[in-house]
């Protein structure tokens, strides 16, 4: 059982990298002081649109910047309504998932209809992101947010926006910068599950990993250590899970797949006490 | 999480132009549809033509439309009640399946335990996010969703395992027992779940504006700390909103049992729970303009399955729709907040 789970854990590692790159770019966005449940539609439009450009181009590359650019066009719908509608931003993610839901449901039925879709999916062989998830951006976002005075004033945007607005700066415009940077670790999560991990589309593949995310995020108490602890600690559970679903010691199959959400609350439960919010998240 | 309350944000306009908005957040949707119709080379009169036909345009989809109508009334209440008292219950989904679960449980001992087994089971799920909240500070927001995922894959273990029919043939349980089956109206294809789930809004109109305990309620969502000040307790009004919002939800699972499937499957609940955000928002949050706002999203439910079977287009359009209902809500009633 334990060589079983050790085995498992580089497994888990690669499998768990777009749920990183979700918390990782979540975390940015609640720092600015927005909580985006949308994340889950941007994640699932981005794997529709790096499948898609992939098919068409043959080229990795180009899909995951479909993947990106996909991820950035329902950002920015949530940042129309977030920022500058400033409306309920929980009413709006939700919104945006079901938007995101129906829209690649509707398109993806309508392509596999044309020739694109007789063409291959290309493979996926020098794996570049999981290194760049799991080393390269959290150093970067560190450095950005708490080093910088650009970032020192995107995480005033989350705790006092007044102070942002005070010397001068535009709390709208760092709140927009964090969701393109929201928009581009989705994208790359977004088009990662769906050109590396699986080969190919399917409807409502992210399943449910953007609220996953966000749950991570709140257990990482908005810090990006935590952020890294806390995707290791599910990423762990679900290397378990692999390790029981190999070992085939009767647990039902359907009891299995419903873990990753079981552990996810039991993250959220571990939350003891008073978990400091940024002050104005959500507002 | 310190995410504003629903109705502290979703200020609601005290005027008749509260049913000018919804119209055109409708017809905005309606719009969006037959735009979609040009992007897949039909006319939008064509697609529109077989949205309305599909739905409206004889006895026989009417009925269709009432059958869908009543989940998604029953969800929207669930959701309307949820939001008016500041309780973010996104788990709708779940409270269906759970509820439909308690409903098959249920329905050896006759039709009415069978509803009341949907009713506690909806709302004990739902209490499961209230109690993470209270005592471990865990925001219902993720909770109820997570809880959907979980639903979910509990019913596929019931359907693929102890549930699953006698013959073992496919993942979906035997059918319940007539006594259990909700009866026909007349010589209607519409079962009697349409009377309860509109005597349900009725009283769930009494109960917020017609009850102390209601205002209560309402007081907690429009302003939690005020509400407090004024000696309401606000942890039992969180607590009841909860239960009677995943009561509601469940009963919805439990009467489409009863009444329509008579089965379980994986892909029971069909989205029926998320719909129910649509629904409430569309209404508003008002119980009673929550049952024409069901009957929209139902037509809109039944024309798109016609769109699907012959014009070919997903019928993953009423999702899209309801999403853009959503947004045009929030985005009219931003303006109209704004003029008054």
């Amino acid at each position: 059982m334990t060589s079983q789970l050790l085995a498992a854990i580089p497994l888990a590692i690669v499998a768990s990298t777009p749920l990183l790159l979700a918390v990782l770019g979540e975390l940015v966005v609640e720092r600015a002081g927005m909580i985006n449940l949308g994340i889950e539609g941007m994640m699932l439009t981005a794997a529709m649109t790096a499948v898609v450009a992939a098919q068409w181009t043959h080229s990795i590359t180009i899909g995951f910047l479909a993947g990106i650019a996909g991820a950035a066009a329902i950002g920015a719908l949530f940042g129309l309504f977030a920022i500058r509608f400033a409306v309920d931003q929980i009413v709006t993610g939700t919104a945006i998932v079901l938007l995101a839901q129906g829209l690649t449901g509707v398109v993806y039925r309508q392509l596999q209809q044309s020739a694109i879709f007789l063409q291959p999916v290309p493979r996926f062989d020098t794996d570049v992101v999981v290194p760049l998830a799991w080393i390269v951006i959290p150093i970067v976002l560190a450095f950005l947010l708490w080093r910088t005075r650009f970032g020192l004033r995107l995480r005033a945007c989350g705790e006092l926006p007044a102070a942002v607005t005070a010397v001068g700066a535009s709390v709208a415009m760092h709140r927009w910068i964090a969701l393109a940077i929201e928009s581009v670790l989705t994208g790359i999560a977004g088009a990662y599950l769906a050109l590396a991990l699986s080969s190919g589309f399917a409807e409502n593949m992210t399943s449910g990993r953007g609220f996953i995310a966000l749950s991570i995020v709140i257990f990482g108490r908005w810090k990006l250590k935590g952020a890294l602890l806390g995707t290791a600690v599910f990423g762990i559970a679900a290397a378990a899970q692999y390790s029981l679903q190999a070992s085939g010691r009767g647990i039902p199959f359907h009891l299995l797949l419903a873990m990753p959400y079981v552990v996810t609350l039991l993250i959220l439960c571990g939350i003891a006490g008073r978990v400091r919010a940024p002050e104005s998240l959500g507002r | 999480m310190s995410a504003g309350t629903p109705s502290g944000k979703l200020h609601i306009p005290i005027s008749v132009s509260r049913i000018g908005i919804a119209l055109m957040a409708a017809t905005t949707a309606i719009a969006g549809l037959a735009l979609c119709g040009i992007a897949f080379g039909r006319s939008p009169g064509e697609l529109l033509a077989i949205l309305a036909s599909g739905s409206i345009g004889s006895s026989f989809a009417l009925q269709g439309t009432l059958l869908k109508s009543v989940p998604l009334l029953l969800t929207g209440l669930s959701v309307a009640i949820a939001f008016r008292a500041g309780v973010w219950n996104i788990g709708g989904e779940g409270q269906f399946l759970i509820g439909a679960l308690g409903a098959f449980l249920g329905a050896r001992y006759g039709l009415i335990a069978s509803l009341a087994a949907a009713v506690l089971a909806g709302a004990i799920w739902a209490s499961i996010a209230t109690a993470m909240r209270l005592w471990r500070n865990a925001p219902e927001v993720l909770t109820t969703i997570l809880l959907n995922f979980i639903a979910i894959h509990l019913l596929g273990y019931a359907v693929n395992g102890p549930l699953q029919e006698a013959s073992g043939k496919y993942p979906q349980s035997d059918a319940v027992p007539a006594g259990a089956a909700l009866p026909l109206l007349g010589n209607l294809e519409l079962h009697a779940g349409v009377v309860i789930a509109v005597l349900v809004a009725i009283a769930a109109w009494y109960l917020l504006y017609r009850t102390a305990e209601g205002l209560r309620l309402r007081a907690t969502g429009f302003n939690r700390s005020a509400a407090k000040w004024a000696g309401v307790n606000v942890d039992a009004q969180l607590i009841r909103a909860m239960a009677i919002s995943g009561a509601m939800a469940g009963l919805a699972g439990g009467i489409e049992l009863l009444g329509v499937t008579h089965r379980l499957f994986e892909r029971f609940a069909a989205g029926y729970g998320y719909a129910g955000i649509a629904v409430a928002l569309l209404a508003q949050l008002h119980p009673l303009g929550t049952i024409a706002s069901a009957f929209f999203f139902g037509a809109l439910t039944t024309g798109a399955g016609e769109l699907q079977r012959t014009a070919g287009i997903s019928s993953m359009v009423a999702t899209l729709a309801q999403a853009i209902v959503i947004l045009a809500m929030i985005a009219f009633m931003r303006r109209s907040k704004a003029s008054s």
